[in-house]
């Protein structure tokens, strides 16, 4: 039927999955199944590192040695917390609106990339050449999942599917940028060998700090990030576009029938996301959280984590601030804890039942309530619509 | 109940009154809470001849069959199968038995094949080779041609109700029910379809038990006819002795004024509002608030909305009436926005207006009540000061957000004028009664100050109450000089609140009448398709 488009199962999935995990009434319920579940993963955890050969005690220490227990280890917490929660706010704007992007690895990418080329290229004085790298990266990582949004427009691919797999896209492209020499791949000195990766950025193209090593310092790019979260919860909370974009994200059919243009909004939401995670990606291009290089593994799965981050808060961006911060202990502390022995893959164990932890609940009790509905409606269906008025007439 | 064994002049297959009938119900009783669905309905069928089910919306034609199907547990009453008792426990069983049925909507999975869709639900080894000549050699018996290996998803609708066919006759039924076979069906389709069932009834001695509302179908293609009326048989006779305007008037109920006149009186403890406007036809030279001239729609190549044109004066309460599908849902659809005609004109108060455009309905001054309030008229899980202020953003807004205050103010003034009843306005609307939930849409509708107001079926699965306040608020609509269109099935309601009754039938206006001519023949005739 005209203006109706072939909603993909995976879609209709996303949506389905985005109803659940917006905040919803029932908060009591979710809130202490979540507390259970968190206590759950804990010691399935603990039970794993003692199997794997570890004590449970000695791990926590080291994870806490590693994120939280000096100033250094903080400002690497917070260093990793920053990017993690600009993936998250942009991923919140696009789930709300029912749109499941699961390519922010991908733009992550292809936003450091266009930041690097800029930084690089661009002979601009000043603090001037970081605000155009940073603009250029979120311009770039919106316009990689504007492709999926258009894609799905005029073709009717599917956008999980499709940002998916512009991520390997991605990764393709980065990696050929920085092996060849016209392009990114640094400059050849003398006879050393060159590395697959670009030059260092020039110093006005970074991310200043507040504060010194070893001291406690904030970085840049995490002010940059709770202001984003901020700035977007208000959007999303008060203005007319966060109504629209809500409205659409609930029931795309009433958000049309009240006029808001389904296609251009839902294309916004992606191209929203996609700039956010280009603009972590220009963050972990310029702050010291790495070599300030162009490299294949720069992502180092921040888009993938993002995401989760984003699942985790339910998709409030405010809610995205303490639990990247969370995401960031597990990421400074998990290369702590690897170092004292406890294999590293265990780390990503303990983050993912920690992720299943917060996002199984609300999942749950929703598919709970719905299948109460469902049995309800189904009792009621079973009645001729039009018979009770008749039996009223008689 | 005249049941007589022998059939008129013809004799098709029939062997003399002494064989059991195929199958024969006695008395089913079927009741859901207080409502009666079905009341001690007899139904006989015969072999070899097709009997035709009339009935309009919720007379009790599904439900019989349900039970037929074993899909509802009746509450009494018997069935006799080839003269022995049978229980039904489920449509598995039925098909044991015997009893096939093809449903009004296809029950086909799109992306299988043919002979798939055929064989599935089949126990045992997978034989496709074995299954796709079946479905070769059924065809070719009942001129049903069809490649078994083609996709169902790539057929058209009359391609799709052969594979339906072919499901059910090759499993040898005795008895094969239709539920409304031509509702997506070209005439060519029908009469192809009308041939094969007479070949299976009078060839092989099979019963067939046709449901439809269309009078020419049942006049035509049946051997004998029963009408169900609000859950009873209103009358049964043989086909070729009684007459369409016969059947259009046992259809609609004899009493058809008398009971709009109770309907108005025991539901309405108002008196009638605006008066002058609901006797008569509006004057001539009036121009109309809402003019619909043309409108098409096509899914597949079947029309769903055929060169629909009318107009609605201002003031007026125009029933739209007819039989559920044929084509109210979309023309409720083009008129919320969601479907783009492809052809025709909308103009409100005189200027056109391009549906297409979002938003651009609504802000020409047409409000609607949707009839599937819960997938476009409410957001379930948005609160109800969202629900009541979606489309009126602009309206609650400072420069740059949403003023929560204003929000709040309109809001409570909506629900205390519309009489919404809810602890907290914050509350989602998910949390409120049907009821309630329907008055939530009118009054964001009606805040808008529309010049027409579309009501698409406004008080399904309502309670009494929310019916009586909804009729009251409609004449009230009308008698400040809206146009309300209200698109209903329910005859009740649109003889006791429209002046005149516009009848859709197969996406056309069939004919447009007073409400003080229309007469329960003249509605049956234009309900069955019928011109009156």
């Amino acid at each position: 039927m005209t203006g109706e488009h072939s909603v993909g199962d995976a879609d209709r999935m996303g949506r389905r999955l985005a109803a659940a995990l917006n905040p919803g009434p029932g908060g009591v319920r979710v809130a202490l199944a979540t507390a259970v579940a968190v206590a759950l993963a804990l010691a399935l955890s603990s039970v794993l590192v003692a199997l794997t050969g570890g004590s449970p005690g000695r791990a926590v220490k080291a994870l806490y040695d590693g994120s939280l227990a000096n100033p250094s280890a903080i400002s690497s917490t917070l260093l990793y917390a920053a990017p993690l929660l600009l993936v998250a706010v942009g991923t919140c704007v696009c789930v709300r609106a029912g749109v499941f992007n699961l390519g922010q690895e991908g733009q992550v990418l292809i936003g450091a990339l266009a930041g690097a080329a800029v930084g690089l290229r661009l002979a601009v004085p000043g603090p001037a050449l970081l605000v155009i790298a940073m603009v250029a990266a979120a311009l770039a990582g919106g316009a990689w999942a504007g492709i999926s949004s258009l894609m799905h427009r005029f073709r009717g691919v599917n956008i999980v599917v499709s940002t998916l797999l512009m991520t390997f896209l991605a990764q393709q492209l980065v990696s050929f940028a920085v092996n060849t020499e016209w392009l990114l791949q640094e400059t050849r000195r003398g006879g050393a060998t060159v590395s697959p990766q670009s030059n260092r950025l020039p110093e006005n193209g970074l991310l200043g700090s507040f504060g010194e090593y070893p001291g406690l310092q904030i970085n840049g790019g995490l002010l940059l990030a709770v202001l984003a979260a901020v700035v977007i919860a208000v959007l999303i909370a008060r203005s007319r576009w966060g109504f629209r974009l809500t409205m659409l994200g609930l029931n795309p059919r009433a958000a049309r029938h009240a006029g808001v243009r389904v296609a251009a909004l839902s294309g916004t939401a992606l191209a929203v996301s996609g700039a956010f995670a280009g603009l972590a990606g220009a963050v972990l291009l310029t702050s010291p959280v790495g070599t300030n290089r162009l490299q294949q593994g720069l992502s180092n799965n921040i888009g993938w984590d993002g995401l989760l981050v984003a699942l985790v808060a339910r998709n409030r961006p405010l809610a995205a601030i303490p639990v990247a911060l969370l995401f960031g202990v597990l990421r400074s502390g998990g290369g702590f804890l690897a170092s004292t022995g406890v294999p590293h893959f265990l780390v990503d164990v303990v983050k993912s039942l920690l992720v299943l932890a917060f996002v199984v609940p609300p999942v749950l009790t929703e598919a709970l309530r719905r299948r109460r509905e469902g049995r309800g409606a189904a009792t009621d269906a079973d009645v001729p619509a039009a018979e009770p008025k008749e039996a009223v007439a008689s | 109940m005249t049941d007589r064994d022998g059939l008129p002049g013809d004799g098709l297959g029939h062997h003399g009154g002494a064989r059991a009938p195929a199958l024969a119900l006695r008395g089913i009783c079927k009741s859901y809470g207080p409502v009666v669905a079905c009341d001690a309905v007899d139904l006989t069928v015969h072999r070899g001849e097709i009997h035709g089910l009339l009935g309009e919306n919720g007379a009790g034609k599904s439900t019989l069959m349900k039970i037929l199907l074993g899909l509802v547990r009746r509450d009494g009453g018997t069935i006799d199968h080839d003269g022995t008792p049978v229980e039904v426990g489920g449509p598995q069983e039925a098909i044991a038995l015997g009893i096939g049925m093809v449903h009004q909507h296809f029950s086909l999975v799109e992306p299988l094949t043919v002979w798939e869709n055929v064989t599935l639900g089949d126990t045992g080894k997978v034989d496709r080779a074995r299954a796709c000549e079946q479905v070769r050699e059924v065809g070719a018996r009942y001129g049903l041609p069809i490649d078994p290996l083609a996709p169902v998803s790539r057929l058209s609708a009359g391609e799709r109700q052969r594979v339906e066919l072919i499901k059910c006759l090759r499993r040898d039924p005795s008895v094969l029910v239709l539920d409304e076979p031509t509702s997506v069906l070209t005439q060519a389709e029908s009469a192809e379809l009308f041939g094969v069932l007479r070949e299976v009834v009078a060839g092989e001695d099979r019963a067939v038990i046709l449901i439809s509302h269309k009078l020419a179908e049942i006049t035509t293609a049946t051997d004998r006819v029963t009408v169900l009326r609000r859950g009873r048989v209103a009358f049964h006779s043989v086909t070729a002795e009684t007459s369409a305007q016969e059947l259009a008037r046992q259809m609609v109920g004899r009493d058809v004024s008398l009971r709009a006149e109770a309907a108005a009186l025991g539901m309405l403890p108002v008196e009638r509002r605006g008066g002058r406007k609901q006797e008569e036809a509006p004057e001539p030279g009036v121009e109309p608030a809402l003019r619909l001239s043309g409108i098409t729609v096509r899914s597949d190549g079947v029309p769903l909305l055929d060169d629909f044109s009318l107009e609605v004066a201002p003031g007026e309460i125009l029933g739209l009436y007819g039989v559920e599908g044929n084509g109210q849902a979309t023309l409720g659809d083009v008129l919320s926005g969601l479907v783009e005609p492809a052809a025709g004109t909308i103009e409100i108060g005189g200027t056109p207006v391009d549906p297409a455009r979002p938003g651009a309905l609504h802000r020409a001054g047409l409000g609607i009540i949707p009839e599937d309030r819960h997938a476009s008229g409410v957001v379930l899980d948005m609160s109800v000061a969202d629900n009541l202020v979606m489309k009126s953003l602009e309206g609650v807004s400072g420069r740059l957000l949403i003023d929560r205050r204003k929000t709040h103010e309109l809001a409570r003034r909506l629900a205390t004028e519309f009489n919404i009843i809810t602890s907290s306005l914050d509350n989602p609307v998910r949390s409120l009664s049907g009821g309630n939930q329907q008055r939530v849409v009118l009054a964001r509708e009606m805040s808008a100050n529309p010049s027409v107001l579309v009501a698409a079926q406004p008080t399904h699965g309502l309670d009494v109450g929310a019916i009586e306040d909804m009729y009251l608020r409609l004449r009230k609509a009308a008698s400040s000089g809206v146009a309300v269109l209200l698109i209903s099935t329910e005859l009740e309601e649109v003889m006791a609140l429209s002046s005149r009754i516009a009848v859709i039938s197969g996406g056309r206006v069939a004919g447009l009448l007073p409400t003080a001519e229309a007469t329960a023949e003249r509605l049956g005739m234009l309900v069955g398709g019928v011109a009156a």
